[in-house]
């Protein structure tokens, strides 16, 4: 108990996914020896990409206390306008902007819906669900598109090389936009004061973590080189961009407070409306961008593509931490999470484990997921000494909440 | 120089005809047990009956050669066929298997993954359902797919008589290659030949090979055309539900349920007249002598070229053609069709039930492989 009053990121739920994570991974090298090649690395992202891509925006649409169950259908419907225009002999670039017109289109009628009508989102987006899947259907019919430029459907199939110089020049760029995130957004203000974003200077447990992460990633970097897909870094910048957004800038600390309390949000004049619009547009032109990349990874396109989708992302997202009720969860949850969850798909599918009891696994988790923070609490109901500690969380959030109300 | 060019023209031709000539003149090949693969069986989904037959035949080959490699089951569930079956080539090639035998929920979307499972030098073939030709060395083709159009155009005609009627398809998946050619066959059948033409095909559903969706399909089906009289199911699993269907709301005298299905699954529907006839063939038999083919060509024996004869342990012989459906595709046939009725059915259904206990070894089995082996031969 001492243990976890000294060192209070060990109560994390980011903490045990990391655990997990370590759990799950040692297990598949132990089971085969076929997990820890190159190739099947890149295969773990490379099999769920587009999945991957919708639960980068799906997290902060359930942090801001919504949902959005229409992302599959969007992806189908997005794919089915790419593939509808491009047989019509359309050019692809065309077809593109089209695909992702439509994206957009999706996201306002969510977004309008949800901000302006207040309707519910569960409802919106269920309705969203079956529409916009009726509408790709109504596209293609039963027809199946393919035979896309080679350009297209390489840069999710093709393996990407990297030489030493364009990694070179992407670390200067990832440099020159962390210097400008830092000037532009409140994280100077809030590495300064230690007001929104929870970070502290790391003690010797974690300087020696983030050495040996430091190490991991420039290890896979070198590796990687001509094994992962164009889209998996594609993902892995979104991925950043994503964390930036939402643990460094006021339009996340917006998303946090709107999550929290609503009704305390709009009292304090912030534009509740808006954020949530936005946040809506991006879920559906993310899903779009994400229905355009399946498209490109299995080269043909039918009405059904991407059906089914919406639940897995769901799930790798509550994984993650992030409540159903809005309000918590971090970037760095879910994309542990999204790590636990291909691993372990990965780990038994070369186990050859079929689907039904890889979902009954993966549920089991989600399930544990809910239960474990409230055993956690109810052990600690009897156990008065830490109960201050326990609910830390849940008053940095608060007063994260007061925070950026009062700013605002 | 011209004369060794000559030579050297001559050679080649020679190289080039030569070998063809002796697979075809010669005896058919035969496979050598006891050799390693490690293989994997892949049909469309998990939970359907005609699969687990396929896998029972694959298995019985896998012992019969014996095969001290592993004969891998694995399949996606029906929400995730198309990503599923990916991610299980995907696995595969990783594990570094030596063959995949794939029915395919797709023609065109698996193709990918099925080329860089041939570059990674792993033999592809496909049964039951193909995919597009470059991405499968050959198709095991259960019957010719212009027969079964005309197998179901018969049993529509035998069970709505002269006068005809209107009927309704009831199919798998929207994508699924085997019944989207089957119902193009049966389309080409009505249109062409005059015996049909009292036939009226209304309108083709689809239950996504799942049971709920095919049942509420087919009382979709008698909502939507009051004259419907029957009720056309290409799947075993859609001609079940439609025939549960009609039997839950008492309409089985006056639409009857045909097509595909299963005797152990349709005894009790076919006695209580719902469905007066389906056909099918033996997945059994499909499974052992798709890891024959397989086997063959995994281990080198046999190149998958056009008139190559072989033989299939129990099922005789059997030679590769090129595939009159599809363009620059080689299959090899199985067939043929097996029409069930009121009368046989019982048979079959017990034989089926015995079958699975005594690892298919009945006398009436080796008649009808005969048969096929005849129909291939002549087709």
């Amino acid at each position: 108990m001492k243990l976890l009053e000294r060192y209070p990121w060990l109560r994390r739920w980011e903490t045990l996914l990391f655990v997990i994570l370590c759990a799950a991974v040692f297990i598949n090298i132990s089971l085969s020896e076929h997990y820890f090649n190159i190739d099947n690395l890149a295969n773990i992202f490379h099999l769920s990409i587009e999945k991957a891509f919708v639960v980068l925006v799906m997290a902060l649409v359930i942090i801001n206390g919504e949902i959005d169950l229409s992302v599959a259908s969007v992806m189908g419907l997005s794919a089915s306008v790419l593939a509808y225009e491009f047989e019509k002999g359309a050019s692809l670039e065309s077809a593109i902007s089209y695909a992702m017109l439509a994206g957009l289109a999706c996201g306002l009628a969510n977004g309008f819906f949800v901000a302006y009508l207040n309707i519910p989102s569960l409802v919106v987006t269920l309705a969203g669900l079956i529409a916009y899947r009726g509408a790709a259907r109504i596209l293609l019919e039963d027809r199946s598109v393919g035979n896309f430029p080679e350009w297209f459907t390489s840069f999710a199939l093709d393996d990407v090389y990297v030489s030493i110089p364009t990694l070179l020049f992407v670390l200067v760029g990832l440099i020159l936009i962390g210097t400008l995130v830092y000037q532009f957004t409140n994280l100077r203000q809030a590495v300064e004061e230690g007001a929104a974003f929870r970070f502290r200077k790391p003690g010797p447990v974690g300087l020696v973590l983030i050495t040996v992460l430091a190490a991991v990633l420039v290890y896979m970097l070198a590796l990687s080189s001509g094994a992962f897909e164009a889209t998996t870094y594609v993902f892995a910048v979104l991925y950043l961009i994503s964390l930036g957004i939402l643990q460094f800038t006021n339009f996340g600390r917006y998303i946090y407070v709107i999550g929290n309390n609503r009704a305390g949000a709009e009292y304090a004049g912030l534009r509740v409306k808006q954020v949530k619009m936005t946040i809506f547009v991006m879920s559906a032109l993310m899903a779009a961008f994400a229905g355009l990349m399946y498209a490109a990874r299995v080269g043909n396109i039918r009405a059904n593509a991407a059906e089914g989708f919406e639940l897995d992302i769901i799930t790798i997202v509550l994984l993650g931490g992030v409540s159903i009720f809005g309000g918590t969860g971090t970037m760095v949850g879910v994309g542990l999470s999204l790590l636990v969850v291909l691993n372990l798909r990965n780990g038994m599918s070369l186990r050859n484990i079929n689907d039904n009891t890889r979902a009954s696994v993966i549920g089991a988790l989600l399930i544990l997921s809910v239960l474990i923070p409230n055993w956690a609490q109810t052990i600690q109901r009897f156990l008065p000494r830490t109960l201050s500690g326990d609910n830390l969380t849940l008053d940095l959030e608060n007063k994260e909440a007061r925070e950026s109300t009062e700013t605002a | 120089m011209n004369k060794l060019r000559f030579l050297i023209l001559v050679t080649v031709i020679l190289a080039v005809i030569l070998p063809g000539v002796s697979a075809q003149d010669g005896d058919p090949i035969v496979a050598e047990p006891g050799q390693e693969l490690n293989m994997v069986l892949l049909p469309k989904t998990l939970g359907n009956a005609v699969f687990d037959q396929a896998h029972e035949g694959a298995m019985e080959a896998h012992e019969e050669l014996e095969n001290p490699g592993e004969l891998i089951f694995n399949a996606p569930t029906p929400d995730n066929a198309i990503p599923g079956q990916i991610e299980i080539i995907e696995s595969a090639i990783t594990q570094e298997v030596d063959a995949i035998m794939i029915s395919a929920n797709d023609y065109e979307q698996l193709l990918p993954s099925t080329q860089s499972a041939m570059e990674a030098g792993i033999t592809v073939v496909t049964w039951d359902s193909p995919v597009a030709p470059e991405g499968e060395a050959l198709f095991i083709a259960q019957v010719d797919f212009d027969e079964t159009g005309q197998v179901m155009a018969d049993m529509a005609l035998s069970i709505l008589g002269e006068e005809g009627g209107e009927f309704a398809i009831l199919s798998a998946t929207p994508d699924a290659s085997n019944q989207n050619a089957w119902i193009e066959a049966l389309q080409t059948v009505l249109e062409e030949d005059d015996t049909y033409e009292a036939l009226e095909l209304v309108d083709i559903v689809y239950g996504n090979d799942d049971p709920d969706d095919s049942y509420n399909e087919a009382l979709g089906l008698i909502d939507s055309y009051p004259d419907l009289q029957l009720i056309m199911a290409p799947t075993t699993v859609g001609i079940a539900a439609a025939a549960k269907a009609m039997f839950d709301e008492g309409l089985c005298s006056e639409i009857a349920v045909s097509g595909l299905g299963l005797p152990a699954e349709m005894q009790e529907f076919t006695e209580l007249g719902c469905a007066p006839q389906f056909a099918l063939w033996s997945f059994t038999d499909l499974g052992y002598l798709t890891y024959y083919v397989t086997y063959l060509l995994a281990t080198g024996a046999m190149e998958a070229e056009e008139g190559v004869t072989f033989e299939a342990g129990r099922m005789g012989t059997y030679t590769i053609e090129a595939d009159p459906t599809r363009e620059d595709a080689l299959r090899v046939l199985m067939g043929p069709f097996s029409v069930y009725t009121e009368e046989n059915i019982d048979e079959w259904a017990m034989d089926e039930e015995e079958m699975d206990e005594e690892e298919g070894e009945g006398d009436e089995e080796g008649e009808m492989e005969e048969e096929a082996t005849e129909e291939s031969d002549a087709g």
